[in-house]
């Protein structure tokens, strides 16, 4: 009888082991799984931390090869509209000084070189206003973007159809980006597109720019795009990133293409 | 009976040596002094209740209360240094009140386990502990993830040996039987030692040598 309530009473101290050796292997199940986890979460960060840094990689190699398109884009403007025709004038002018030439043929050389100096100095101030336009920095974005699209009309026999409303919310540089944006986009109209209407409409709202630009070209695959992005393109993505805005377009081959651009940047 | 005094001897000697190594970095972070004083105070404890117990052959129970009660306390405001948190120090004032009126209300107490106030105060510091694994879980290395670890096993199993601790007077346990227990929670205590002295070994040795 003693033997058994013994025997009873020992049981209890056997299930209180028992209950310790279980909720040890809980522990130390929990603290694997934790052990596990963070590794896990670990690897996932850094996979994207290597994401980014491709992107940024992406990022810097497009705008070098930007840089390098714009220099010999600049140095084939300063040989075809300057250096050549400045070659003109000193050839005229060497005819000038050392020929023996009538009074009527000394009047036409002189003539031409008037007229082939008139020119490169149009040449000239038009290769410094694409580079930087003073309109910008003297009469502000808007006129700026409205005298683009003037000169668009003008030279391009483009239609555009802009409506522009703008009023100094943006800091210098953001809205230099702006009206890079927008040069890029009228540009791959007429360069890709071969669009002849553009619409162009521009508003602020909440301190934010809308920007909603759409033409009737020849609009390109959005998919494909997506996998492997132009120079134009990533160009305007990463200036819409340094505004923190927000950038979508839509295109479909034969029907044109829309972009719509958002500005986050409050006035600095 | 010998083998279960070998292990207790065993782990008060790994106490001694990581409290004496824990002095001597004294690192200047207020959790690492806070876990320093401690083991400081732990290492106190069991010098007296060996001293108590085989000296003078008196009941040294009323210590192991006293220092559950520290060991709540000190490890709250570690944890709260950890955690960052304030609600650490919100909870310490009202489980402290608790355990007051439960002393006072009955003071032989002091000469058994309290069983739920230890439940009380041992389960929150695992809740806190817990907490802690799920802040580090971002981060590649944390500190004091070993020491972590550590209280979290010992405590959530010592809890239910502590509970069940009374069950020593009662005589018709055999003593053989219930020095199985002691031994588990001795076993427990050796495991939280070796990982306060890894947590000292990864994080702080090479920080002292280096400067």
């Amino acid at each position: 009888m003693e033997k058994e309530l013994l025997q009873e009473d020992s049981q209890i101290i056997v299930i209180i082991l028992i209950a310790i050796m279980v909720l040890l292997l809980m522990a130390v199940s929990l603290v694997l799984f934790f052990f596990f986890s963070r590794k896990k979460i670990i690897a996932a960060e850094l996979e994207k931390a290597n994401l980014e840094i491709s992107y940024q990689k992406d990022l810097l190699h497009s705008t070098i090869e930007v840089q390098e398109e714009e220099r010999k884009r600049i140095a084939q403007d300063l040989h075809d509209a300057i250096s050549s025709k400045l070659n003109v004038v000193s050839l005229s002018t060497n005819f000038l000084i050392d020929g023996n030439l009538q009074e009527d043929e000394k009047d036409r050389t002189l003539q031409h070189i008037l007229a082939v100096t008139t020119k490169t100095l149009e040449s000239s101030r038009r290769l410094a206003h694409n580079l930087l336009p003073p309109i910008l920095e003297n009469f502000g974005l808007q006129a700026a973007i409205e005298e683009l699209c003037d000169e668009f009309i003008c030279s391009q026999k483009l239609q555009i159809d802009h409506n522009i409303v703008y009023t100094n919310l943006l800091s210098k540089n953001n809205e230099l980006h702006i009206f890079r944006i927008i040069q890029e986009l009228l540009n791959n109209s007429v360069r890709h597109g071969n669009a002849t209407k553009v619409t162009l409409q521009m508003n602020e709202e909440n301190e934010q720019v809308f920007i909603k630009y759409s033409d009737n070209g020849t609009g390109f695959d959005v998919e494909s795009v997506n996998k492997n992005k132009g120079i134009g393109l990533k160009n305007i993505e990463s200036r819409v990133d340094i505004l923190d805005g927000e950038l979508s377009y839509d295109s479909k081959i034969g029907k044109g293409a829309t972009f719509n651009i958002s500005t986050n940047t409050p006035k600095q | 009976m010998e083998l279960t005094r070998y292990l207790g001897f065993f782990s008060t000697i790994l106490l001694i040596v990581n409290t004496i190594l824990y002095l001597k970095a004294l690192y200047e972070n207020k959790a690492f002094k806070i876990f320093t004083f401690f083991l400081l105070i732990s290492c106190i404890t069991q010098i007296s209740m060996i001293v108590i117990a085989s000296v003078f052959h008196k009941n040294n129970l009323f210590i192991t209360n006293i220092f559950l009660i520290l060991q709540y306390v000190v490890l709250s405001f570690f944890y709260k240094i950890l955690l960052n948190s304030k609600w650490v120090t919100f909870l310490l004032f009202p489980v402290l009140l608790f355990l007051l009126f439960q002393y006072l209300s009955d003071t032989s107490l002091f000469f058994k386990y309290n069983g739920i106030g230890m439940t009380v105060t041992q389960l929150l510091l695992i809740v806190y502990s817990i907490k802690y694994f799920y802040n580090s879980l971002q981060e590649k290395d944390s500190l004091f993830i070993y020491v972590n670890i550590g209280v979290f096993l010992y405590l959530i199993c010592s809890s239910l040996i502590f509970a069940s601790g009374n069950l020593i007077f009662d005589i018709n346990i055999p003593v053989k039987t219930y020095d199985l227990l002691f031994k588990s929670n001795v076993i427990l205590y050796i495991i939280f030692q070796i990982l306060i002295f890894i947590e000292w070994r990864k994080n702080y040795y090479k920080k002292i040598h280096r400067s």
